[in-house]
């Protein structure tokens, strides 16, 4: 896989055929100088259909995601982009993989202090992009790599635009895959050899479980868009995205409650029956539109508008608005809302309402049927002169965003987003 | 999905078979007026990924490279 990555870094390089012309005048480079751009996300979230617990239990969830986006220019016509990141997560849910390692009670409804409580998720994003002399052709070249306990990634895409009618139309290919492979953590009573004298019940403990064989998940898309100028003001893009995914689709830690099958408990935690079972592919269509309105000198609209839809059952709808505001020639502040709405998949099933004689049941409620709204507001800050200096660097802007996401199954999320962009001198 | 792409077509229609020259494109090239995605909003996109059976068609990821849908 490096290899590939290699050959497709170095191909991008040194690939300037299309690019070359014999107009000798001055052009302007695509990039003028280095930037970095520092950005932090501190997500919560709470609700009582975790799916670790097979849809009823704690949700509660913190993440913090520090990363760092570094743009620089190569030569006339080339950016070279290294986006670098760790998201670092505490989780109620994932914390009851193993409900029995903590000193309080064992309970859907309470956190376990287990290992599985944390984790952190590294990525490693480098992107090439060349542009042709003329500027209306653009070709990028990526790799993505990441990493958390359970699961480690690598990716690769590539990407070609081209501009014409004097910039006015734009059409844009693009494809990505990944390939990523699970380390499982099963339910700690589902493993090999677990035994507890604490169970209740009616019976033999005999779970439906058999370990996954496939522990590989290829994800491949390919990405069509079409952009358009359609006035002084008013611009508008489509896109649409072919995507598959094949291998293990269930996520192994997940459990199910079954309704044919006797229920035991260790302290107030009901043991599982099986985990999640999915098929082993999904195709999902995805086709989406935004559209850029500007009113004045003072505020601008933008708009984005999508359908989905996917072999497991989904259709979805979302549509959102935000509208900048310029209140000086240094502040934009950004009210915004978005409404999201999907149908359940045909796989879901709420806690006991699956069969132990269908071949597929999730009681993950990421797959129910729900709406959800979506509500906040940001606030740039931008000085085009960077007159405040870090080191070589000069402030070129600073954005804030926060939002506010309800969704009708009765999860709740906060997301406060902090970014700085830097240029250097 | 059929009425969403028509719509679109149509108001994609309503443009004019002229171009837009570069030296009016002032309020086009805002940066308000951005197509894509604010590298800021990737965060909320990611959490979208997680929480929402759709995904794709934003910019952001479509699946995979993550242990999301």
């Amino acid at each position: 896989m490096k290899g590939i990555g290699f050959i497709v870094f170095f191909g991008l390089i040194s690939w300037g055929g299309f690019s070359q012309g014999n107009n000798q005048e001055y052009i302007k480079k695509v990039l003028e100088t280095p930037e970095v751009e520092l950005l932090y996300s501190y997500y919560s979230q709470d609700g009582d259909n975790a799916a670790v617990t097979g849809g009823e239990g704690t949700e509660k969830l913190t993440d913090m995601t520090p990363t760092i986006i570094v743009s620089i220019p190569i030569g006339e016509d080339n950016i070279l982009s290294l986006d670098a990141g760790i998201s670092a997560y505490t989780s109620a849910s994932s914390s009851n993989i193993n409900p029995f390692d903590g000193n309080k009670a064992a309970s859907p409804w309470v956190e376990s202090s287990g290992a599985s409580r944390s984790d952190a998720l590294t990525y490693f994003h480098p992107t090439f992009i060349h542009s042709s002399k003329d500027r209306n052709k653009i070709l990028s070249g990526n790799i993505a790599v990441s990493a958390e306990y359970d699961y480690f990634s690598i990716g690769f895409g590539g990407g070609y635009t081209h501009l014409m009618n004097e910039k006015n139309t734009e059409l844009g290919i693009s494809g990505q895959v990944y390939l990523d492979t699970y380390n499982p953590q099963y339910p700690i009573e589902l493993r090999d050899g677990f035994f507890d004298n604490r169970i209740t019940g009616t019976g033999t403990y005999s779970p439906l479980f058999n370990e996954f064989n496939d522990l590989n998940r290829n994800s491949y898309s390919l990405s069509l868009n079409f952009s358009q100028i359609i006035s002084k003001r008013f611009q508008a893009s489509l896109s649409l995205d072919f995507i598959l995914q094949d291998g293990l689709l269930s996520t192994p830690h997940q459990r199910v409650y079954l309704q044919d099958m006797n229920d035991f408990f260790i302290e107030d935690f009901q043991l599982a029956d099986n985990v999640e079972l999915l098929p082993s592919s999904r195709f999902k269509l995805p086709v989406g539109g935004r559209l850029s309105y500007y009113l004045n000198d003072q505020m601008s609209l933008r708009a984005y508008f999508r359908y989905y839809y996917d072999d497991w059952g989904v259709t979805a709808y979302t549509g959102s608005l935000e509208i900048p505001i310029k209140i000086s020639e240094k502040f934009t502040v950004y009210p915004m809302y978005r409404y999201y709405t999907q149908t359940a998949s045909d796989y879901f099933y709420a806690k006991e309402t699956a069969l132990s004689t269908y071949q597929y049941y999730t009681s993950d409620y990421d797959l129910s049927e729900f709406d959800s709204n979506q509500y906040g507001f940001g606030i740039t800050y931008k000085d085009i002169f960077t007159q405040s200096k870090v080191w070589k660097f000069g402030l070129k802007s600073i954005s804030f965003r926060f939002n506010q996401y309800e969704r009708t199954t009765g999860l709740s999320a906060s997301i406060f987003e902090l970014g700085a962009k830097f240029i250097m001198d | 999905m059929r009425q969403f792409i028509i719509l679109f077509i149509g108001i994609l229609s309503l443009s004019s078979c002229v171009a837009v020259r570069e030296y009016d494109k002032v309020y086009l090239n805002d940066e308000e007026m951005n197509l894509a995605t604010k590298s800021l909003e990737r965060f909320e996109t990611n959490f979208h990924i997680y929480r929402e059976a759709a995904a794709g068609a934003n910019g952001g990821k479509t699946g995979g490279g993550c242990g999301c849908n």
